[in-house]
């Protein structure tokens, strides 16, 4: 009778009308129709694959740990450069939204503070004395744009570098100014990228700078100093102009590939 | 924020936009924020159709055979895209200035480059019927940490609310199931960031959809999108030579 | 109206303005947005025939997500109850204790009759101190995600919306989780979907379930 007993326990045990519950060290399911791994593992059996999808999201993208080398930005509205942030000080120059050709005036960003009243910032201005900065609200300005690029203008060696996170990505001769207009040393910024004009003096592509000549400051369009090609290309290098950065075209249009708007120029 | 209690209206956000965007594109774009009165918007913001053109195979693991995207996807799609432009940036910006905290700093730069990664999947997806990024000017929200911290919280929630208001609008499932991968990612960062800030990372246990008229909202009301600047001139140098 | 992009086997090929599945496991008030027409666009892949949306697949998903919650549900519960987690930790357990009970209640809700039954757990060393606790808590619902974007393009249009009010509270989960625990809160740029059969075999790793 005893025996009887135990094959119908055992038997209900095994039916699963007795669950029994005891943990063994991998988690067997210790009766089957209470078991939620075989339940989880059918409910899964009818579903579909997931759908295929239309794109896969790449590796996330950190920016290079380099630091960008400048910061520009447009001018939004006419604003007062003062020497000091807060516009107590001395006025230094008056900034336009745009230039002389109709492009949007951009100003290299070299400094900021905030004060009680709102953020400023020191910028350079394409003014003379060349090299001049002045602060203005942050407000007048627009949005930010970061460059890796910096020109490296040197006169004693006759060549222009450009350099991209610190490594020189381009190298070419160079004309510059005679010494009745020399070209100017000092820090500057490129301005405006000029192309589609029919001009063999300045090349297929022009650069202006925020650089002025010293000497001709009676130039129609302020006297710019600008960075282009020619069609003199036998004087290159050499003293030749009046103070613009001049280029063979093929090096020009080179350079053009590799330097935006914004890129600082030192000029030694 | 210009001022986050102004609700911008629908002549406002086409009268910004028109005012930016140079090729009729953005435009296109943003109608896919009104379905309703898309035709009015455009007229609104004097745009003009972008023409249909054929678009690039999408890439990928072989499946069932290719179908077309529709132009609703392709809205919805552009619609992010533009997005995820604003939100690339400004975590770009911030990380490039650096005047946040070492913290919030750390989460710009993990965020951003995930940000950065879907802008990269959705101009690959759409091929030429991508848009280009507007200008942004983001003013002193990516160096003053209360301004940051307010539009990062902002704009994470109402992303994730946005992907889950699209999802089943979506017609293509192969989309769908490429998008609901970002969806999540972008409650991860929302959440992070509320964390990070002494919010609580989620406050129920269902979130809720978000329109894309509501996003559009928001993003005219931070005033973030600027016309592009013109550096780049068919004009004749007049400099010294 | 021209064919739908293969997304929807019950889309009424004749009606432009219904585009989703009226047979969906939940119901919504009226049509979503009418789709536009269908141009010659970038291409996107249409799915393998068979693998159509409909209620009785939404029924199918639904009950495998409710055994993923109910789980879920437990194991915070037991957390809570096993007594032994503290401040931060113990707010974020009796938070998504809570949520995890109103996932459990909605799916139950959802599928009447025909759902499952919650299985017996055994959490074992995983309730009993707090890193074990988060290294589970990361686990259950990184794979909640996981499962759920690997089933959303499976679902009706309804249910998918339904879907993506509790993957997205399962995301907030999953990095608060790993804030806590010190771990990445978001690790990568996507979060890929998974085959429910490799969510099972996670699942059944940990051995919570018999």
């Amino acid at each position: 009778m005893r025996l009887a007993l135990v094959a119908v326990l055992v038997a209900a045990a095994v039916a699963g009308a007795i669950v029994v519950v005891e943990r063994d060290g991998s988690g067997a399911p210790a009766s089957a129709s209470r078991s939620g791994g075989i339940a989880l593992a059918r409910s899964a059996a009818s579903l579909p694959p997931p759908a295929a999808p239309a794109f896969r999201v790449g590796k996330p993208r950190l920016i290079d740990g380099h630091e960008t080398r400048a910061r520009s930005a447009p001018v939004a509205r006419r604003a007062v450069a003062f020497a000091e942030p807060g516009g107590r000080g001395q006025a230094v120059a008056t900034v336009e939204p745009t230039t002389e050709e109709g492009s949007t005036n951009i100003v290299l960003v070299v400094g900021e503070t905030t004060l009680g009243g709102g953020s400023w910032v020191r910028v350079r201005l394409p003014s003379l004395p060349n090299g001049r900065t002045g602060w203005v609200p942050r407000r007048a300005l627009g949005g930010y744009a970061f460059v890796r690029t910096h020109l490296v203008v040197d006169r004693a060696h006759l060549t222009a570098t450009l350099l991209r996170d610190d490594r020189a990505v381009f190298r070419a001769p160079i004309g510059i100014g005679v010494p009745a207009a020399p070209t100017p040393p000092g820090e500057f910024y490129v301005r405006v990228k000029l192309a589609g004009f029919d001009d063999p003096f300045y090349g297929p592509v022009a650069f202006g700078t925020s650089g002025r000549s010293a000497v001709l400051t009676d130039w129609p369009g302020g006297g710019y100093i600008g960075i282009h090609g020619t069609n003199a290309p036998e004087l290159i290098p050499g003293r030749v102009s009046h103070g613009c950065v001049r280029l063979r075209n093929e090096d020009i249009v080179r350079l053009s590939r590799l330097m935006p708007v914004g890129t600082p120029v030192t000029i030694r | 924020m210009t001022d986050p209690t102004v609700d911008p209206t629908l002549d406002e956000l086409a009268a910004t936009l028109a005012d930016v965007d140079a090729d009729g594109a953005l435009q296109e774009t943003a109608a896919a924020a009104f379905p309703g009165t898309r035709g009015a918007f455009l007229r609104r913001s004097l745009g003009t159709l972008a023409g249909i053109t054929a678009g690039a195979v999408v890439a990928g693991e072989a499946a069932a055979a290719p179908v077309a995207a529709t132009e609703n996807d392709v809205a919805i799609l552009r619609f992010d895209l533009v997005l995820e432009y604003l939100q690339a940036g400004l975590y770009t910006e911030a990380e490039r200035i650096g005047a946040l905290t070492p913290e919030t700093l750390a989460w710009a730069r993990v965020v951003g480059a995930h940000e950065r990664a879907h802008v990269r999947a959705l101009q690959d997806l759409l091929g030429r019927r991508t848009v280009p990024s507007p200008g942004f000017n983001y003013r002193d929200v990516t160096s003053d940490e209360d301004a940051f911290i307010k539009t990062a919280v902002a704009f994470e929630d109402l992303t994730a609310a946005l992907l889950k208001w699209q999802a089943p609008r979506l017609d293509s499932r192969s989309i769908v199931a490429a998008a609901v991968t970002l969806h999540s990612v972008e409650t991860r960062h929302a959440a992070w960031i509320r964390h990070l800030n002494g919010l609580s990372p989620v406050t129920s246990a269902f979130d809720k959809p978000a329109s894309q008229e509501r996003m559009a909202r928001l993003i005219a009301s931070t005033g973030f999108l600027t016309r592009r600047s013109r550096t780049a001139l068919n004009a004749r140098p007049r400099f010294t030579g | 109206m021209g064919e739908s992009c293969g997304n929807d086997g019950a889309t009424d090929l004749g009606s432009s303005a219904v585009r989703y599945s009226r047979h969906g496991l939940v119901r919504t008030g009226g049509a979503l947005v009418a789709a536009g027409a269908v141009g010659s666009l970038f291409l996107v892949r249409a799915q393998p025939a068979g693998t159509a949306p409909s209620e009785a697949l939404d029924r199918e998903i639904f009950s495998f997500a409710l055994q993923l919650e109910y789980l879920q549900a437990a194991f915070y519960a037991a957390a809570v109850g096993a007594g032994s987690l503290r401040g931060d930790v113990l707010e974020f357990a009796e938070t998504v204790a809570e949520h995890e009970q109103a996932h459990v209640d909605f799916l139950r809700d959802a599928l009447g009759a025909s759902a499952p039954e919650a299985p017996e757990f055994d959490f074992g060393r995983a309730i009993r101190g707090e890193r074990a606790f988060l290294d589970a808590a990361e686990l259950l619902e990184n794979t909640g995600v996981a499962a759920y974007n690997g089933q959303a393009a499976n679902l009706t249009k309804p249910s998918l919306a339904a879907a993506a009010e509790i993957v997205s509270v399962e995301g907030r989960h999953a990095a608060w989780a790993s804030a806590l625990a010190g771990h990445d809160p978001a690790p990568r740029a996507a979060d890929p979907g998974e085959p429910a059969r490799a969510i099972t075999a996670t699942i059944r790793r940990t051995g919570f379930l018999r």
